[in-house]
C-alpha cells in the first residue's frame, strides 16, 4: 500500500461508526414512491428492476414457446394460423435473446460486481438508469407490436430479402429493427459501466489477479459486447434504412448484397452466444467454490480460457452461413475455429471437476443446477462440434436438429446456471432463503422437462423436419416425437412455475438468510442481506483471491470517505492503489427524459426519417439539462467544506496488533 | 486494548486527469464502441464494392462525367480544417490541465467555430458524391459513412459548446477541466476517424483494386 497504515482503537471506531451510520443512511437513501422509479440510481435497485423485467419477458417468451408446442403437438393442427405462428416464433426468439438472456446476465453483473469488488456503486449510475429505461421501452415496443398483430414475423435474425421492403411490407420488421437498437444501446452502456467499475472502483488490495472469476467473466463479456454489438446495430440500422428511405444496402438489383446482412448479423450473433454464456461460467465458478468449500482449481487457466473464448468467439460467425456460397478456404477456417473453441470450454469444465473432486460437496439446489449444466451443456457442445463440420451442417441446416442444438447450448449454458444463481443469490437480494425442497422439485422438473422437449428434436431434425414450419402432415411420422416434446414443454413450464411460487413464498415465509448463508468467499457476503444502500460502511482491504476466506480478523479498513456526500473510492487499474475520492452522482430525472427522447427518435423513426432530427434535438436538450441541471454542483467544487475528521488516530504509534 | 489498521483516504483528491478518472474510461469505452462501428462500416464499403464492375458506377446520362469520382474540393477543405482544429484543441487541453482559464475559453471558442464550419462543409460533401442515398448501393454506403461521421461532428461540437458555456458562466473547476481534457480525446478521435474515411471515400475509388 502506498498509503501509510494507521491504527485506531476498536471501541472508539465502533462508537464513531454508529454515529456515521445514520449519516450514510441519509446520504445514500433513495427517493420514495414514484420518484424512486424514475430517478433512483442505486445499482442494486436498477439491477433488480432489470432482473424482474427480464424474467417477465422470459415468462412471455415461455408462453410463446408453449403456444408453438401446442400447435406442433399433433400433425395438421390448426390451433395457430401460419401468420400467427410466424409472429410467435419470431417474437419468442427475439424475446429470449434480446430481452431476456443478455439483459438478465448483465443485470446480475450490475447487482453483484460492485459488491464483489468492494465498491459503493457502479462508476456511472445515471447512465445505468438510462440503460434500464431504454431496454424497457424496447421490450414494450416489441410486445405492443405483437398485441396489435404487427409482431415481427421474419425470424429472430430477420434475414433479407425476406425482411426487406419488397417481401415484408408494413411495419412488422421495422419494430424488430428498432427494438434491436434499444436493447443494444442498453447492453452497450451496461458494458461500459462494468468496464469502468471493474477497472477503477475495486477495493484496495484487489489487484487484477485477485479478481473473483465472476467479475472476470463479466469483464470479458463487457469487452465482447463492445466489439460485437455495433455490428447488429449496423445490420438493423441499414435494414431499417433500406425499408424507410430506400437505400440499397441489401438490394441486389442496385448493387446491394443479401449475404452482407448475414455477415453483419452473425459477426454479432455468434459472439452473442458467448455473451450469454460467459457470465453463466462466472455464476458456476462462484457456486462451485462455495459448495465445494474449495478454492477453484487452476484460477489462471480459468481466466485465460475465458479470454481465449472471448477471442475465438469472434472467429466463428461464418459457421452459421455454411449453406451460403462462401469460399471453401473460408469454410475450412471457420470449421477449425469452431472446433477450437471446444478447447477453452473443456479446460474450464475440467477445472471445475478438479475443484469438485475430493471436496466434501454440499449438494444444495444451486449446485444441482450446476451439475445439470454439465450434462446439458456437454451434450450441446457435442452437437456443436458436429454442426461445425460443413458436410453435416449442409445436411441438417435449418432442421430441428439445429433447434435442439441451440437450446441445449443456450438453456444448458445460460438458463441452468442462471437458476442456480437465483437460488444462490436471492438470499442476498431479499434476505430470505428459498425452499430447498421446492428447489429440488424445480430442478428435476426443469431437467427432465428440458430433455423431454429438446432431445427428441435431434431425431426429428435427422428425420428431416424443418424448423419454422407451422404444421406437418400425418404421413411424415413426426407426430409421436413432437407429442413427447410438447408434453415435456409443460413439465419444463411447471418447473419454472415452482420457482416463481418458491420466490413468492420465500419473500413472506422463507428462513432469514443472514449475511453469509453459504459460507462463501466473495465480498458481497460480508454485508447484510439485503445490502445497505451504500454497500460498505468501511471499504474493506482485500488480502487474497478469496476475500472472505483469506481475510484476517485484523484486516485493515479504509477510512476517510465522506459520510455526507456519495463518495466512492477510485483505485488504480492493476494494483488497486487508492487514487481518488470520486463523487458518485445521485438520483436524477434526466436519464428518464433522455430515454424518452431516444424513444421518440427510434419509435417515431419507424414512420418518418424526420423523427431522427426531432429526437436528436430533444436528446440534446435533455442532455444539456443533465449537464447543467445538478443543483449541488457548487458543493463539490468551490467550497470544499473542511471536513471534520471523524477519527483521530491515537498519538502513540502501536505495534501491529496480533489477534488470533 | 485492541486496535484496527486503517488506510486513511481523506486527503485524496476528487478528480485527476487521464486514466485516474473514471470519466476517461467511460469516454474511451464509448469510443471503442464507435471505432468498431466504423471498422465494420468500412468493411461493408469494400464488401459492396465487390458487386460493382466500376466503382463508383457510371451515370446513365449524356452530360455526366465518364467516371463520377467524388469531387475533392469540400472534402479536402474539411480535412485540412479538422486537422488544423486539433491545434486549438491541444492548446485548450494543455491550458485546462494547467488551469489557465482564459486561454481554455479562447481555444474552446475557436474549436466550437471549427466544429460548426466542419458541419457546414460536410453538408456540401454529400453533393460531391454525384449520387443520392437511394440511387444505388454505392450512394447508400458513402452517404451513410458521411452521415455517421457528421453525427459525431454534431455531438462533438455540442459537447464543445456545453463546456465552453460552462467555463464562461460557471466555475473552472477540476471536474470540468477533466471533462475538457476528455473532450480533447474525443476531438482527436473524430479527426483520426475522418482521415481514414477521407482516404477511403475519396481516394480508394481512384485506385483500381481489381488488378
Amino acid at each position: 500500500m502506498s498509503q501509510p497504515l494507521q491504527h485506531i482503537n476498536d471501541d472508539e471506531l465502533a462508537a464513531v461508526m454508529e454515529r456515521e451510520k445514520e449519516e450514510l443512511e441519509r446520504t445514500w437513501s433513495p427517493p420514495h414512491g414514484l420518484r424512486w422509479w424514475f430517478t433512483d440510481t442505486d445499482h442494486k435497485g436498477i439491477a433488480l428492476r432489470y432482473i424482474v423485467t427480464a424474467f417477465i419477458f422470459f415468462i412471455f417468451g415461455g408462453i410463446e414457446a408453449a403456444l408453438m408446442r401446442i400447435q406442433l403437438s399433433r400433425p395438421d393442427n390448426h390451433f395457430l394460423s401460419p401468420d400467427k405462428y410466424n409472429q410467435i416464433f419470431t417474437v419468442h426468439g427475439t424475446t429470449m435473446m434480446f430481452l431476456f438472456a443478455v439483459p438478465i446476465v448483465t443485470a446480475l453483473g450490475i447487482y453483484l460486481v460492485p459488491l464483489m469488488i468492494g465498491a459503493r456503486d457502479v462508476a456511472f449510475p445515471r447512465v445505468n438508469l438510462y440503460g434500464y429505461f431504454v431496454y424497457l421501452i424496447g421490450g414494450i415496443l416489441l410486445y405492443t407490436g405483437l398485441l396489435l398483430n404487427t409482431g415481427p414475423d421474419a425470424g429472430w435474425f430477420a434475414y433479407v430479402p425476406l425482411s426487406g421492403p419488397s417481401f415484408s411490407p408494413g411495419k412488422r420488421v421495422d419494430i424488430w429493427a428498432q427494438m434491436i437498437t434499444f436493447t443494444e444501446i442498453s447492453a452497450l452502456v451496461g458494458a461500459v459501466i462494468i468496464i469502468g467499475s471493474v477497472f477503477k472502483m475495486r477495493a484496495p488490495g484487489m489487484s487484477l489477479n485477485r479478481l473473483p472469476l465472476f467479475v472476470w467473466a463479466q469483464l470479458i463479456t463487457a469487452f465482447m459486447i463492445i466489439f460485437a454489438m455495433p455490428a447488429v446495430m449496423l445490420a438493423s440500422g441499414l435494414l431499417a434504412s433500406d425499408r424507410l428511405i430506400d437505400t440499397h444496402f441489401f438490394n441486389p438489383a442496385e448493387g446491394g448484397d443479401a449475404i452482407l446482412y448475414q455477415h453483419l448479423f452473425w459477426f454479432f450473433g455468434h459472439p452473442e452466444v458467448y455473451i450469454i454464456f460467459i457470465p453463466g461460467l462466472g455464476f458456476i465458478s462462484s457456486i462451485v467454490a462455495a459448495f465445494a468449500r474449495n478454492k477453484i482449481f487452476g484460477y489462471t487457466a480459468m481466466v485465460l480460457s475465458l479470454i481465449a473464448t472471448g477471442f475465438i468467439g469472434f472467429g466463428l460467425w461464418v459457421h452459421h452461413m455454411f449453406a451460403t456460397p462462401i469460399p471453401q478456404v473460408g469454410q475450412s477456417l471457420f470449421t477449425a475455429a469452431s472446433m477450437m473453441i471446444a478447447i477453452p470450454s473443456g479446460v474450464q469444465i475440467f477445472c471445475w471437476i478438479a475443484t469438485l473432486w475430493g471436496s466434501k460437496l454440499n449438494i444444495k439446489t444451486p449446485l444441482l443446477f450446476v451439475l445439470g449444466f454439465f450434462a446439458i451443456f456437454v451434450l450441446g457442445g457435442l452437437t456443436g462440434v458436429m454442426l461445425a463440420s460443413v458436410p453435416l451442417d449442409l445436411q441438417i441446416h435449418d432442421t430441428f436438429f439445429v433447434v435442439a442444438h441451440l437450446h441445449y447450448v443456450l438453456i444448458g449454458g445460460s438458463v441452468f446456471p442462471l437458476f442456480g444463481a437465483f437460488y444462490y443469490w436471492i438470499p442476498k437480494w431479499t434476505g430470505r432463503m428459498l425452499s430447498e425442497t421446492a428447489g429440488r422439485w424445480n430442478f428435476w422438473l426443469m431437467f427432465i422437462g428440458f430433455n423431454m422437449v429438446f432431445f427428441p428434436m435431434h431425431q426429428l431434425g435427422l428425420n428431416g423436419m424443418p424448423r419454422r414450419v407451422y404444421t406437418y402432415l400425418p404421413e411424415s411420422g413426426w407426430g409421436t416425437l413432437n407429442l413427447i416434446a410438447s408434453i415435456g414443454a409443460f413439465v419444463l413450464a411447471t418447473g419454472v412455475l415452482v420457482f416463481v411460487i418458491n420466490v413468492i413464498w420465500a419473500r413472506r415465509a422463507g428462513a432469514v438468510a443472514g449475511d453469509n448463508p453459504w459460507a462463501a468467499d466473495t465480498l458481497e457476503w460480508s454485508v447484510s442481506s439485503p445490502p445497505p444502500h451504500y454497500n460498505f460502511h468501511n471499504i474493506p482491504v482485500v488480502q487474497g483471491r478469496y476475500a472472505m476466506w483469506e481475510a484476517t480478523p485484523d484486516a485493515p479498513i479504509v477510512r476517510g470517505l465522506s459520510t455526507t456526500k456519495r463518495e466512492a473510492l477510485v483505485t488504480s487499474v492493476l494494483d488497486a492503489e487508492p487514487e481518488l475520492r470520486f463523487e458518485v452522482p445521485g438520483p436524477s430525472i434526466w436519464p428518464f427524459w433522455v430515454s424518452i427522447a431516444t424513444a421518440v427518435m427510434f419509435i417515431v423513426g419507424i414512420f418518418t426519417p424526420w423523427a431522427f432530427l426531432v429526437g436528436a434535438i430533444l436528446a440534446g436538450a435533455a442532455l444539456t439539462a443533465w449537464f447543467f441541471g445538478d443543483p449541488n454542483y457548487k458543493n463539490k467544487t468551490v467550497s470544499e467544506p473542511a471536513e471534520t475528521k471523524p477519527i483521530q488516530p491515537p498519538p502513540r504509534p502501536e505495534l501491529q496488533p496480533k489477534e488470533v | 486494548m485492541s486496535t484496527r489498521a486503517v488506510i486513511d483516504v481523506s486527503e485524496l483528491p476528487h478528480h485527476e486527469f487521464d486514466t485516474y478518472d473514471p470519466v476517461w474510461w467511460g469516454n474511451n469505452g464509448l469510443l471503442a464502441i464507435e471505432t468498431s462501428m466504423f471498422a465494420i462500416l468500412i468493411a461493408t464499403y469494400f464488401y459492396l464494392r465487390q458487386n460493382f464492375a466500376l466503382w463508383p458506377p457510371p451515370i446513365a446520362e449524356l452530360t455526366a462525367p465518364l467516371r463520377p469520382l467524388p469531387d475533392l474540393g469540400y472534402g479536402t477543405a474539411n480535412t485540412i480544417l479538422l486537422v488544423l482544429s486539433c491545434i486549438p484543441m491541444i492548446i485548450g487541453d494543455l491550458s485546462a490541465r494547467r488551469g489557465n482559464r482564459s486561454m481554455t475559453q479562447l481555444m474552446l471558442g475557436i474549436c466550437v467555430i471549427c466544429g460548426f464550419v466542419a458541419i457546414a462543409l460536410r453538408s456540401f460533401e454529400f453533393g460531391a458524391m454525384h449520387f443520392y442515398w437511394d440511387s444505388n448501393a454505392y450512394g447508400s454506403i458513402v452517404w451513410f459513412m458521411l452521415g455517421m461521421h457528421m453525427m459525431h461532428l454534431a455531438v462533438l461540437t455540442t459537447e464543445a459548446v456545453l463546456l465552453f458555456v460552462w467555463t464562461m458562466t460557471r466555475e473552472f473547476d477540476m471536474k470540468h477541466r477533466v471533462d475538457i481534457v476528455t473532450l480533447g480525446i474525443y476531438w482527436y478521435w473524430v479527426v483520426t476517424i475522418w482521415l481514414f474515411l477521407y482516404a477511403i471515400i475519396y481516394f480508394t475509388p481512384r485506385l483500381d483494386l481489381r488488378a
